[in-house]
This record gives structure tokens, sequence and C-alpha cells, in this order.
């Protein structure tokens, strides 16, 4: 039966943070097998969040406990405070546009994401979303220290139990609406297997060089589900793993702006159905995302371009097969 | 003429001059300070529920280094961080509970020159700088020859009515040579004695069989109206300097009904032991006359009580403490504390409570401290430790 291997899956790879605490054996560990880890926050004016996110991750997973070799803010240029906030706070800031200019610029955390791993040096890369209000190191050795207990893991995704942040207090989401009403349904009808992964579309993850260098980014709201969908193509569900993190609380989001999220993502989605052969024929694709508004009584519709445009696997890159720490 | 000092005042004023390096030096250990007060003020811990909290600071103390760490029976943590010399100890201590309760969502935010956030200075950031002392002096160079004994108690607040540190130096077998209380706001306060106090609850019930038919008929909100009146008529004294404040009604939750219980919250303060003796019979007694009166029944408990002690104005440790202020840049601003330093003295040790950093919104959601100043209350807390070390304050 598949669900026994579902458990399987489930009971090896998935794991609670708590299991992590001691970061002191960590960090042997890591030294032992001379790995280094990179931790990459991708920005765009997050002046309320960075400050507190830089200082805490910095401060007790560079200088007290040293698990991370190097921590860089990746932004897409805030219009904010948010670089100077970062910076007061000892990150190593970057606008993504600095990095391989001769690739271009394009607009969107997928991109910052993608050039983290030409900007970064670790063997390991671990991503954290900017907007975390209740920031912990729990967001990063969680997610670390699978990759460094156990070799054949290759990508560790964060779960959570998600309140959502309204101005009236806290309210629980279960898995994110957009993963409840959009990605579980194609999982299940297209990749049973990934219905395993508890939180498709969390923005905490780290992964080995290896595997990141080696698939594409689209720069835009669908790179959580190539990565889910290209690894497991290459590596099967026995590369990743899962950890629960607690508690994440982070903005709430429109109905209109997950809608506009939805419509990006299916785009990746319905791309990568149609390269893994799951689909023979695919109809051209439309670029706008049309919503309705009403004001007056009068009904309008609106049409606003999502355009899912995607970087190549970094190694076919030639400036960072060219790096020289590479 | 020339006037040569002492070879103790000249110590003494060595240290005051190296201040301003102090100073300077501690910004390059700002982030160990603020993450401390991040993660500490980000743990909800009411009075009475300041465990994990509690578990934090101890897990601070163990990393820190210090010898014994230990959670006591009364729910305190503490530490030793053993001195050259030994023999005699300094205590320090930051009271870990907060007025916020564990419901309040416990966010800070971390702005380029301030934290803003429930309990991050009363007293989130006072205990970081407590559990982070150890690394501090071990930054500066610092090492005492007395042993520092840090302690984070529980039970300070409201209720609690300082029975953690109360317990702690009870049950503490250690010669105390005097005692720093760290509070995070306001800097420049210095507080050397403890301020007689009395808390108390006042609870208004309407009994089942009230007459609702009968004059002077009311619900609870509008008795209560006529108490607190009535509380009002009684006299405050000027001197001693004597003062009542009001701070909690509760009464009520529609629109339409009339309740049936209220309670009211009030603390009077006074520098006088006899005026709050005197005040809290005629609390009592109004209580009963108005029961009698209007058909209700109205109690008071005592929630806290504390008698005023203290140490002179001239005594070294306050002198001392005032040039270490002067020259961190500090006004003092003398304010009798209602707080750990009552029970401090009361059991017999000189000590003072110093304030780390500016502060606005204080005790509410949006309590803010600035962290500019932050330096400078650091500075007069490390240089007050060691002036208390070399024998200044004695």
């Amino acid at each position: 039966m598949k669900t026994v291997k579902k458990q399987t899956w489930l009971e090896r790879n998935t794991f609670h943070h708590g299991e992590f605490w001691d970061i002191i054996k960590l960090v042997k560990e890591k030294e032992k097998k001379g790995m280094k880890i990179s931790l990459c926050i991708p920005t765009l004016n997050e002046e309320k969040t960075i400050g507190k996110e830089v200082l805490i991750l910095r401060s007790e997973l560079m200088e007290r406990y040293p698990l991370i070799d190097e921590f860089a803010v990746i932004d897409s240029g805030s219009q904010d405070k948010t670089l100077e906030v970062a910076g007061n706070y000892g990150a190593d800031v970057y606008l993504a546009s600095d990095i391989l200019p001769e690739v271009g610029d394009k607009r969107g955390k997928g991109e910052n994401l993608w050039k983290a791993i030409h900007q970064l040096k670790g063997d390991i890369i671990c991503y954290v979303d900017a907007d975390i209000s209740n920031i912990h190191p729990r967001f990063v050795y969680g997610l670390v220290a699978p990759l460094i207990r156990r070799e054949e893991i290759h990508y560790v995704k964060a779960f959570y139990d998600r309140p959502l942040n309204y101005s009236s207090g806290l309210r629980s989401s279960g898995g994110g609406r957009v993963t409840e009403i959009l990605i579980r349904p194609l999982f299940s009808l297209f990749y049973p297997e990934l219905t395993n992964v508890i939180q498709p579309l969390s923005g905490e993850y780290a992964a080995r060089r290896e595997v990141l260098e080696a698939i594409p980014f689209p720069i835009g709201y669908g790179v959580e589900t190539s990565h889910l969908l290209d690894l497991y193509e290459k590596f099967g569900l026995d590369a990743f793993a899962q950890t629960d993190l607690d508690r994440r609380v982070h903005r709430n989001q429109t109905t209109n702006a997950l809608g506009k999220m939805s419509f990006g993502i299916l785009q990746t989605f319905f791309n990568r159905l149609h390269a893994q052969g799951k689909i023979d024929q695919m109809p051209e694709m439309e670029t706008f995302y049309r919503r309705f508004e009403v004001e007056d009584g009068i009904y309008s519709q609106l049409a606003q371009e999502v355009v899912e445009e995607e970087r190549p696997p970094m190694i076919e890159i030639e400036g960072y097969r060219n790096r020289s720490d590479s | 003429m020339t006037t040569e000092s002492s070879p103790r005042e000249a110590s003494l004023e060595y240290l005051l001059k190296r201040i301003p390096e102090q100073m300077e030096r501690l910004k390059a250990v700002r982030e160990t300070c603020l993450t401390d007060a991040v993660l500490l003020g980000e743990i909800p811990s009411p009075t009475f529920g300041e465990e994990d909290r509690i578990r934090l600071a101890l897990d601070r103390f163990r990393e820190n280094g210090l010898n014994d760490p230990e959670i006591d029976e009364f729910g305190n943590a503490s530490g030793i961080l053993p001195g050259t010399e030994g023999g005699s100890s300094i205590l320090v201590t930051a009271h870990a509970d907060s007025v916020f309760s564990a419901e309040t969502p416990h966010v800070l935010n971390v702005g380029p020159d301030s934290i803003t956030g429930p309990g991050i200075a009363d007293n989130a950031i006072g205990l970081a700088a407590v559990v982070g002392l150890p690394r501090l002096l071990e930054h500066l160079g610092v090492q005492l020859k007395d042993d520092l004994l840090l302690l984070a108690n529980v039970q300070s607040l409201g209720r609690g009515n300082l029975e953690g540190t109360r317990a702690f130096l009870e049950t503490k077998q250690c010669p105390i040579r005097a005692g720093v209380c760290v509070e995070g706001a306001t800097q420049g306060r210095l507080s050397y004695s403890g301020l007689g106090t009395l808390r108390g609850e006042i609870t208004l019930r309407i009994p089942s069989n009230y007459d609702w038919e009968g004059f002077g008929a009311a619900g609870a909100i509008s008795h209560l109206t006529r108490f607190v009146n009535q509380l009002m008529e009684i006299p405050i004294p000027k001197e001693p300097k004597t003062k009542m404040i009001f701070g909690g009604l509760r009464c009520g939750s529609t629109f339409n009904t009339s309740p049936r219980r209220g309670s009211l919250r009030f603390e009077i303060t006074s520098e006088d032991d006899n005026i709050l003796n005197d005040m809290e019979k005629q609390v009592s007694e109004l209580c009963e006359q108005f029961s009698l009166e209007t058909g209700t029944s109205v109690g008071l408990e005592v929630v806290a009580k504390r008698e005023n002690c203290g140490i002179p104005f001239t005594h070294p440790l306050v002198k001392t403490t005032r040039a270490i202020m002067h020259e961190s840049g500090i006004t003092p601003n003398v304010d009798p504390s209602t707080g750990d330093l009552n029970v401090l003295i009361r059991a017999g040790h000189p000590g003072v409570t110093v304030g780390l950093t500016t502060a606005e919104n204080l005790r509410e959601e949006n309590e803010t401290i600035h962290l500019g100043p932050l330096f400078g209350g650091l500075a007069q807390l490390i240089t007050l430790l060691q002036a208390i070390d070399q024998g200044f304050c004695e």
C-alpha cells in the first residue's frame, strides 16, 4: 500500500526543531564534516521586521554559536530603510542587481534566492523570509540540522502552526489558504507523494549547494513549487525532509493578493507538468490575471500581468562556474 | 595650592574617568544584550507565570559560565560569577515578571535605534543586562574580587508583593555586601529607599436578597462611583508625602444590565508608616460603613503592604552612584522604590535601584526603549559594581 511508504517517509524525514536544541553539538558536527553554512534573507521593503531577524540570527548563530558562517541580506531595491536597518545590525547587505550584473536584473524574490547561490559560499544555503514577527534561532538550526546529520537529505522545508496577524489579534490559518485550496489539490492529482510535504509554500528552507545550482529558479511566486517539483523529479521524495518550527507569525495577505500568487504558481506548475511529460499538449497560457472590482455599483474587470520568468540552473551560468572560490 | 587626593579617591576617580571608554567599548556587544532582551521579552511572563522566561534566564546563566546556576523552590533563577577573592558577594537582580498577561501578543519590533513591545522596558532589557553581565564584564576585561550573585527574581509586581526576592534572601546563605536592582527604565532613576506602600482591592457585591425598590438602590457601578467619591474624602497629608492612586476599576459588561459585582484596585504610598496604617484603617472602616448603609457587601483585600526603609542620601553607595551617573552623562532623579529594593534594604543590605535607558509608553503594549542611552546605562551599572567591589560604597 502506498500509505506505508508515506508513513515511513513522514516518520523518518519529519523533524521537530526541539530535536536540535543542542546547537553546540550541531556546530561540532558541522565543523567535523568541514561544512560551511550560509544564511540568506531576501528582502523588499521589510524595515519593520528585518532588524530583529538580523539581530537575533546573527547574534545567536554567528557570535554565540558559530553555526552560520555567512549571513547576507539580498535586496530587490527597497524604498524604505530595510538596507540601513539590516546593515546597522551587522548583516552583509547586497542589491540583487549588483550580483552577476552580466545576466541582467529581474524583479522578484526568486531572483534574490537564485543570485544568492552565486554570492554566498556555503555548502548549505538556508533561506528565511524577512516578514517573520516571531523570529527565533530555531528557524535556522531546525532547517540546517537534518542536512548536517543526514547525507541523503538534500532539501529541508519548514512547516508551522501559522497564525495570521490581524489587527484584532492572531488567528489560525491551517496550512495556508493557497496551500489548502490550490497546491494540495494539484499535488493530490499529479504528485500524490508530495502531499507528504506539510507546507509546500513555506518560505523557509535549507538545501545543499549542489542541488540548488542544478535547478531553474522562477523569479516570482512559483519558486517554492518549482523547487519541490524539480527536485522530486531528479531525486525522489527521500531527498526531502521537513521540520516543525512551531509558530510563525506573519502578515496577512488579501484574497486578491493570494489570487495573483496562485496565478503565478499555476504557470510554473503547468510548465512542469508539460516538461515532465505528464500532459501532452498545452495551449499558450495567458499572462494576465483578471479579477473584478466594484465601485458605486459598477463592476469592472482588472487585468494585471503576472509573468513567471525563470532563471536557468545556476551551474549553466559562466560567471558562476568561473567564480574564484569555486 | 594643590590638593592631593587620597589613594582611595584617586582610584574612584580612575574608575569614573574610564566610563566614556567603557561606553564606547560596550557598543561592540550591543547585539548580544539586545538579542537577550528580545528573546526574554517575547516569552510571556505574567506574575506567577514566569517559568518559561526564567528557564531561558537560567540557560543564559549556564551558557555565560556562572557557577551553580539553579532555579530555587520559589522559581527564581540565580548563579554566581566567582570573584578573584570571594568571601563576599554583590547581588545584582532584575525582576522577570511583567504586567502583561500571557494572552498579550509578546512581539517586539526592533528599529534602528529603538525596540518596541510589551514589557521591553519593564523589565526585559533590565533582565537581559543581568543575565548578560558576565559577557559584558569579560568583554571589558573587568574582574571583580567579590563574587557576583546574579538573580532573575519572580513575583515582584502586583500581587507578587516582592515574594520572589524576599524568599531568595531569606534562604540564600551568603554574605551580601550590597545589592543593585536593575530596571530597564528610566535612566537617571536613583532609588535608595523603599517607599511605604499599601496595595488593595476593594470588591463590592450586591447580595441576592438586595432590595432594588429601596431608597438609593442602584447597581454596582453607581455604588462603586459613590464609594470612590467617599474614598477621595479621606484626607491625604502633604507632609509626610502621601499619595493615593486608583489603578483599576472593573465592573459590568453590557449596556442595559446593572452589574452586581465590581472591584477597585488602589495603591497608597507614604513616607510615614503610621499614616499608611491609619489610612488602611480608614479604608477598612469605610468599607464596613458603606456595606451597612447601602445593603451591599464591600470588602477590602490587602494585596501588598510594605513599610518604609532606606539608606541615607549621604550613604557612600548613594554618593558613589550619583558620581557615576554624573560621569556617565546621566542626571540623577531621586525616586523612592516600591519594588525589590524594599526587600533588599529591609533584609539589611545596602542597595540602590538604577535604570538603564530612556523609555516611552511605559506599561502600554507599545512600550519603547531607546538604544542610544543604553550604553551609558550599562557603563553606569558596571562601574557601580567595580566601585562596590573596591570598597568605595561603605
